[in-house]
């Protein structure tokens, strides 16, 4: 199967006052031709910033240092013109912001702003534009299309306003569909719904997706394969099913923790202890983690780890997997870790 | 909608009120007296009660306000004390020029300040920016008399210009008319022109940092859409309030515009009126450009409701 997007060793640097600080290091992953992707991490890890630089939008601060993102296996769209990147934007690949309370230009109406993206991209007429916008209103499962079309942002909840946005999105029926978060603003009735509807859409259009979140249980619901983000680099890629039976990277099987804890009341919430570090605070060799990691070793603390196939569809950056990291600080064996952490989950 | 307006034309009543009684006092407890102005110093005692007896001056403050406002309610504004003329016909000649200086300048100094803060707000930070923000701060601060007598200085000394001495209508000769007009509103725009500056740069900036300009540039949309057809859209509301507010402000600037250039203008027709007590000429002058300005914002405040659909005015 051909890929649809493909992101080599992207680095993301962040200029703060004359200095270059590099926030997203070194990210690669692949998305196939209608499959569902899916980016996890905390807050703070990177995750937008990367699918802002997919659409090639960072902030001027903000800029690719490194590595390529390559649509459709010939088009590098971190080099690519701003005019042909405009080609790109809104009918090939499209994106759904994490904030669908802003997302919405305050002072036009629905039909405007979706027909903005209709007139910017194809020529139909007036009165082909109003039945896509009708239909399309239908499909993301707004009630009365027809008046909805003529109302303002502000008139619309939340949770409307998302599936405006989602209709938006997917008008042009993009290849790639970009979404970050779609679901954290909204209350968890809503979130079900909106996903549920992500599904049905792509499906129906052939769109790939590029789910970004912070939750496990959406990677869970929707995606086919994930990327665990820490501090800007991926720490883990794998297909769900393996992710899920057997985390292999320490951060990994922390953020599983976490959410097995949250369905047992009986436990006491479990969190992963600290914060991921800003991009000041990074250092420039070692394991990114280590300042988190219950195994963490000396050479945690010097060394970068490398990426280790774990499984047959799964890498994971961490010295544990290989040779020289056999044993941790209290002399347990890697590997009886990893077993150990299977045994807690396995009932 | 409908109610709306009414209802705001109803408050109206009340700030007109207000003003009337103002200047109404004020026209009185500025010292010099009208009989004396009229008669000169060696009147004597008797001439000068005469005077005053037969302009109802010696009337009970009270009696004589009641006199010129039941006048003012009718659209009888009174005689001029110094010429006999009607003052509403003379307010509403000179108005035009004052209109016509008031709404070129206001023109002029969109066309340049809103351009200008649009492509300094793009190109924040760099010497462009700079630039126009330092011209956008000699515009609000230098004050009118003072450009209008550098303006007046370099293009006499460089062009050989002399300001107008006859006014030429716009209806005689309207290039004429124009090109007397022309300095005198740019001196006069030049503060608003400023301040609308300051005002389209910061919300322009403002407006580009929302994430909603991020789903537009994610849709493909040109630069040329995001700045034009979103950003400045937007930051039209804010620029709005400052325009209606310098309403005021170029308004109260037409009385030095006028008397600088010699344009005979309702500013002038006020100045003079002042500097010889002819209450009646000043009080009407002075209600009138209070109506102006609060129909202005009246105004004002019913396009913001097209501007911006989240105002519902009930
Ligand atoms: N314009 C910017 N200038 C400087 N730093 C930035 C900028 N945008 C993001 N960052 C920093 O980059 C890091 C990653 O940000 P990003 O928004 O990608 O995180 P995220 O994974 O999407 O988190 P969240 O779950 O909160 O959305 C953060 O530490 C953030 O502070
Ligand atoms: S490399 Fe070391 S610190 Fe990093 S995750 Fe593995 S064990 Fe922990
Ligand atoms: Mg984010």
């Amino acid at each position: 199967m051909s890929n649809l997007l493909e992101i080599n060793n992207l680095s993301i640097d962040v200029k703060i006052e004359k200095s270059y600080y590099n926030i997203v290091n070194r990210l690669s992953l692949s998305i196939a031709k209608k499959q569902k992707y899916g980016i996890v991490g905390e807050s703070g890890s990177g995750k937008s910033l990367t699918s802002v630089a997919i659409m090639n939008l960072l902030a001027d601060s903000l800029s690719v240092s490194e590595g390529q993102i390559l649509f459709e296996e010939t088009q590098e769209l971190t080099t690519l013109s701003n005019k042909e990147m405009m080609k790109i934007r809104g009918k090939d690949i499209s994106i759904i912001f994490q904030e669908p309370m802003t997302a919405l230009d305050p002072i036009f109406t629905i039909e405007y702003q979706i027909s903005e993206v209709l007139k910017i991209h194809f020529n139909h007429s007036k009165k082909e534009m109003r039945e896509m916008i009708i239909s399309i209103l239908k499909d993301v499962g707004i009630p009365r299309p027809e008046s909805i079309m003529k109302s303002y942002p502000h008139e619309l909840s939340g949770g409307m306003r998302q599936r405006v946005v989602i209709a938006m999105a997917l008008i042009c029926k993009p290849k790639l569909l970009i979404a970050d978060e779609p679901t954290t603003a909204l209350d968890v009735t809503i979130q079900a719904q909106i996903l549920e509807l992500m599904n049905e859409l792509t499906e129906k259009y052939d769109t790939s997706i590029l789910m970004i979140t912070h939750d496990l249980g959406v990677i869970n619901e929707t995606c086919e394969r994930v990327a665990v983000m820490y501090a800007g680099e991926v720490v883990e890629e794998s297909s769900v099913d393996s992710l899920f039976s057997h985390p292999k990277h320490p951060y990994t099987q922390g953020l599983l923790k976490s959410i097995h804890t949250l369905g047992d009341r009986s436990e006491k919430l479990y969190s992963i202890p600290g914060n991921v570090p800003t991009p000041t605070q990074l250092k420039k060799h070692g394991c990114r983690f280590a300042s988190r990691c219950p195994h963490v070793m000396d050479l945690c603390k010097e060394e970068t780890p490398p990426y280790v196939e774990v499984s047959e569809d799964q890498v994971s950056k961490c010295w544990l997997h290989t040779e020289r990291g056999e044993y941790n600080e209290q002399g347990q064996k890697a590997s009886v870790a990893s077993e150990e952490y299977e045994k807690t989950f396995s009932d | 909608m409908l109610t709306y307006i009414t209802r705001r034309i109803l408050m109206l009543i009340p700030v007109l009120f207000g003003v009337s009684v103002f200047i109404f006092i004020v026209m009185r407890i500025v010292p010099g007296d009208l009989a004396m102005t009229i008669l000169g110093n060696n009147a004597t005692p008797e001439s000068l009660h005469q005077l005053r007896e037969d302009f109802g001056l010696n009337l009970p403050l009270y009696v004589q306000y009641f006199n010129w406002m039941s006048g003012v309610l009718t659209g009888d504004f009174g005689q001029s004390m110094r010429t006999g003329q009607e003052v509403l016909p003379d307010i509403l000649s000179r108005f035009k020029l004052t209109f016509e200086l008031t709404l070129i300048s206001a023109f002029i100094s969109w066309i340049i300040a809103i351009p200008l803060g649009i492509i300094a707000a793009v190109k924040r930070n760099t010497n462009t920016d700079f630039g126009v923000r330092l011209i956008s701060l000699l515009g609000v601060s230098v004050p009118n008399f003072a450009l209008a007598i550098i303006i007046i200085l370099v293009l006499s000394l460089a062009f050989s210009y002399s300001p107008p001495i006859e006014y030429v209508g716009f209806f005689e000769n309207p290039l004429q008319n124009l090109e007397i007009m022309i300095i005198p509103a740019i001196v006069l725009g030049s503060s608003m022109a400023g301040a609308v500056m300051r005002m389209t740069r910061s919300s322009v900036l403002e407006i580009l940092r929302q994430d909603f300009i991020r789903t537009i540039r994610a849709k493909g949309a040109r630069e040329r859409i995001v700045i034009f057809n979103h950003a400045l859209r937007n930051a039209m509301i804010p620029i709005l309030t400052i325009i209606g507010l310098q309403v005021g402000t170029l308004l109260g600037g037409t009385v030095i515009i006028e008397q600088i250039f010699s344009l005979p203008g309702l500013g002038q027709l006020v100045l003079t009126a002042i500097n010889q007590r002819d209450f009646i000429v000043v009080q009407g002058a002075v209600l009138f450009i209070a109506f102006v300005f609060v129909f202005i914002n009246l105004l004002v405040d019913v396009l913001y409701s097209y501007l911006d659909p989240r105002i519902k005015y009930k």
